[in-house]
């Protein structure tokens, strides 16, 4: 895929990683994905320092999707505000998907999210929806 | 990743219920593609989260505090939103504690209307029929339509379920009619109790 804002791209996932190694990230986000993203350290390494617009290990638009919801998990886990976490979970897949996509996957968190009591809450919706995204 | 759902999710729970509960969501699973695992999800009852593509499986979360007879009533006001179509794609249906959010309140009374039409099998939809097997008891609807009844019911169910194992009934009655209505009537009584809302109107 080519990133369409990588200055934008690369924030998002620098602060959804939170206290994160690269290394960490990426094992984490292959584990989460099943190996269905497998990012390779230095991809995500240029990626996340915003020194590259082409992502060769996502290539189409579910993986980049998986992605948005593996960024998000994991930016529960590291505790980040919900703000942060669904405000630059839409950056990042905007940045890969382009905004009309990007709208059309968040619409559904935006409608979700008031009926969402906390974090925990928001962390299961989040595995589900990376769940019915994974390849069968 | 939460844990899928097991049958011993709370111990204390009668073996019919929680083997209904369990045909139940393998039926919801063969018939209408729903995975289903429990997770805590405080403040709310159940999330089903569809798909983009419509013959891709649904995810269904259900709060780990939720009893046997609280999911099996989850499950017929879940196949009743499916009935009524409201499983778009990207579109996740939230069963809050709560009250609903106004822009969900129609949805969900549409579903409680046509789950109880389904419970009791007097669903006038061909795909409610067939999305759910009704329990068509003319004994018991009336019985259960008032909380006092329901109650009342469910004490007797109870005492006459004590008085099977003391007795040692179980030896002659096992497998018999008497023991499968009472079987029955126990597991429909536990549900509309947790759930009043698939109570039979009182005309």
């Amino acid at each position: 895929m080519r990133l369409q804002d990588r200055e934008r791209v690369s924030k998002a996932i620098r602060t959804l990683r939170g206290d994160r190694s690269l290394d960490s990230l990426v094992d984490r986000i292959f584990e989460i994905t099943e190996g269905s993203v497998s990012l390779d350290r230095a991809t995500l390494q240029r990626v996340a320092t915003g020194r590259t617009r082409v992502t060769r290990a996502i290539d189409s638009p579910e993986d980049c999707v998986r992605l948005y919801f593996a960024l998000m998990i994991i930016g529960c886990e590291e505790e980040l505000t919900l703000a942060e976490i669904v405000g630059e979970g839409r950056t990042m897949l905007a940045g890969f998907v382009g905004e009309p996509l990007a709208t059309l996957v968040f619409a559904d968190l935006r409608r979700t999210l008031p009926k969402l009591a906390d974090l925990r809450t928001l962390r299961e919706y989040l595995e589900e929806g990376l769940r019915v995204w994974l390849p069968k | 990743m939460a844990t899928e759902v097991t049958g011993a999710a709370v111990p204390a729970e009668s073996n019919t219920l929680r083997a209904e509960e369990e045909r139940l969501r393998g039926m919801l699973e063969d018939r209408l593609g729903i995975r289903t695992r429990v997770a805590s999800l405080p403040g709310t009852r159940a999330l089903l989260v569809s798909p983009i593509s419509a013959g891709s499986p649904k995810g269904l979360i259900v709060d780990r505090s939720a009893s046997a007879a609280e999911r099996i009533s989850l499950y017929v006001h879940l196949a009743a939103h499916i009935a009524l179509k409201h499983d778009v794609p990207l579109i996740t249906i939230v069963e809050s504690r709560g009250d609903v959010t106004s822009g969900d309140e129609n949805k969900h009374r549409d579903a409680d209307r046509l789950a109880r039409a389904m419970w009791w099998g007097t669903s006038a939809r061909a795909d409610g029929r067939e999305l759910w097997p009704g329990r068509r008891s003319r004994v018991l609807r009336p019985l259960l339509a008032s909380r006092p009844g329901r109650l009342g019911l469910r004490v007797l169910l109870l005492v006459l379920r004590r008085l099977y194992y003391a007795a040692r009934a179980r030896r002659f009655l096992e497998n018999t009619v008497v023991a499968r209505s009472l079987r029955d009537a126990l597991c429909v009584t536990a549900v509309v109790c947790a759930a009043p809302e698939l109570a039979a109107l009182r005309r």
